[in-house]
């Protein structure tokens, strides 16, 4: 009897074990720009702030045209879309104390930083890819990366596709606010009425 | 210095059998060796230390940034090869989250480098989680032991699933492969297993030379001695001295000679 192949894709493992057994690659940036220095010792390190690069180019999405609503939750108001990126921003920082955010697309490219946190994009993407599993989408995760800040990565599926959200938060976010931070930040990108691209 | 972690997806795979000889291979032929248990079943301890349980370990050390990694290592009989035990601290530290003993291993690792030592070996404990995932992702390269028989061997896509997953976390991680153990030829099923394994994986990807189940193993650990030095050990040393060979070649062209 075949011990194996009724219990296993062996198409799969031998994709997956091919992929494992390739030379292992030199990290895509070096540990310094992965946001650690030479005496890196994990997360727990407590370094302090980079200095915030000038902020990228925001991605070229279509603005909003609905009046500005009252402000209950980062969406409420439209506007041009770095202006609601913006918003959501302040909300995080209302709700969530969160000292900064920044936003990938699915590919790692920065679609709004404000603050200078190129260090942590590298991190932020290598840990949205491992929280995916076969089949699933991906999970929020996080990282301690000071002795009171905390890296929330959370991938949010929305109209322009996946994006990487990443938060500077003094604490690792509970599930319920993960949920409405991920809400909040698909409503926020959702092309709505009025709202093509120009 | 170069650091392997000896891992598996599966428990009872003769993890702790193959540390321990591969690590006393490495020192009978001159590499500055030092053995780390890091599976909280302490089982490298039990095996060679009788005392393992009254010894501070790698999990005290975890725990308590106050110690210091000289009171953990353990010196033998043989000069080039010294000991961790796993201590005391581990019978609650199994589990964890990942990440959250990430800063003290890579200090103790560079710790141990700082010492003088040319190889770690670290014997963790089954899964690819917890502190098992926070000494894979802090190493050179991880070799994982497998059992012949096929129940053990279905677990092989999680294994490799969990295993993309922390190269993720450290590109820079060798995988040396799968070491299939407790090979009994004369077990149809077992023999069924390993050809299997081998036809399934990538040929790089399993070692030549398989570990037979062997009843010297049971005596060695009884008596606390790896196996090699059992008066009628020469032929399951020379198994561990092929393996290590093996070990050597996979290391050797990205990473020089030990030492």
């Amino acid at each position: 009897m075949d011990p194996l192949h009724p219990w296993i894709d062996a198409d799969e493992v031998r994709r997956l074990a091919m992929r494992l057994m390739k030379a292992p690659r030199e990290p895509e940036v070096s540990v310094a720009d992965a946001g650690f220095d030479e005496g890196f010792v994990g997360f727990a390190a407590n370094r302090p702030t980079a200095p915030a690069a000038a902020p990228p180019p925001a991605a070229p999405l279509p603005e909003r045209v609905t009046p500005p609503a009252p402000e209950s939750s980062p969406a409420a108001a439209r506007g041009p879309f770095l202006e609601r990126i913006r918003r959501f921003r302040d909300w995080m920082g209302g709700q969530f104390a969160a000292s900064g955010i920044f936003i990938l697309d699915r590919e790692g490219a920065v679609i709004f930083d404000e603050n200078g946190h190129n260090r942590l994009h590298f991190l932020a993407r290598s840990l949205a890819l491992a929280s995916r599993r076969p089949g699933t989408t991906a999970a929020n995760v996080h990282v301690k990366i000071g002795a009171a800040t905390t890296l929330e990565v959370i991938p949010v599926e929305t109209a322009y596709g996946c994006l990487v959200l990443g938060a500077v938060v003094p604490e690792a976010l509970p599930p319920a606010a993960v949920q409405s931070v991920m809400t909040a930040l698909a409503e926020i990108t959702k092309p709505g009425d009025g709202g093509g691209a120009r | 210095m170069i650091n392997i972690a000896v891992s598996s997806q599966k428990g009872g795979v003769g993890k702790t059998t193959v540390a321990i000889n591969l690590a006393h291979a490495f020192a009978r032929a001159g590499v500055r060796t030092l053995l780390v248990d890091a599976d909280p079943q302490g089982s490298v301890g039990l095996s060679l230390t009788r005392q393992s349980r009254l010894l501070t370990g790698f999990y005290d050390y975890l725990q308590d940034p106050g110690i210091a990694l000289d009171r953990l290592i353990v010196p033998t009989r043989l000069e080039t090869f010294s000991l961790v035990a796993s201590g005391q601290a581990s019978d609650y530290e199994a589990a964890g989250g990942m990440g959250a003993h990430l800063a003290r291993v890579r200090t103790f690792l560079r710790g141990v480098e700082a010492r003088g030592f040319d190889l770690c070996l670290i014997d963790t404990a089954a899964g690819l989680f917890g502190v098992t995932g926070d000494v894979i992702t802090s190493s050179d390269a991880v070799m994982i032991p497998q059992q012949a028989e096929p129940l053990g061997i279905r677990s092989v896509p999680k294994l490799l699933e969990g295993l993309s997953r922390l190269r993720i976390m450290n590109p820079r991680l060798t995988v040396l492969g799968v070491c299939l153990t407790m090979v009994q030829h004369e077990l149809a099923e077992s023999a069924e297993a390993a050809a299997a394994l081998r036809q399934l994986l990538p040929p790089e990807m399993v070692f030549r030379t398989q570990i037979p189940r062997d009843g010297l193993f049971v005596r060695a650990s009884a008596r606390g001695l790896p196996v090699g030095v059992l008066e009628d050990g020469a032929g399951a040393q020379a198994v561990f001295d092929a393996l290590r060979l093996e070990i050597e070649a996979k290391l050797e062209p990205p990473r020089g000679a030990f030492g």
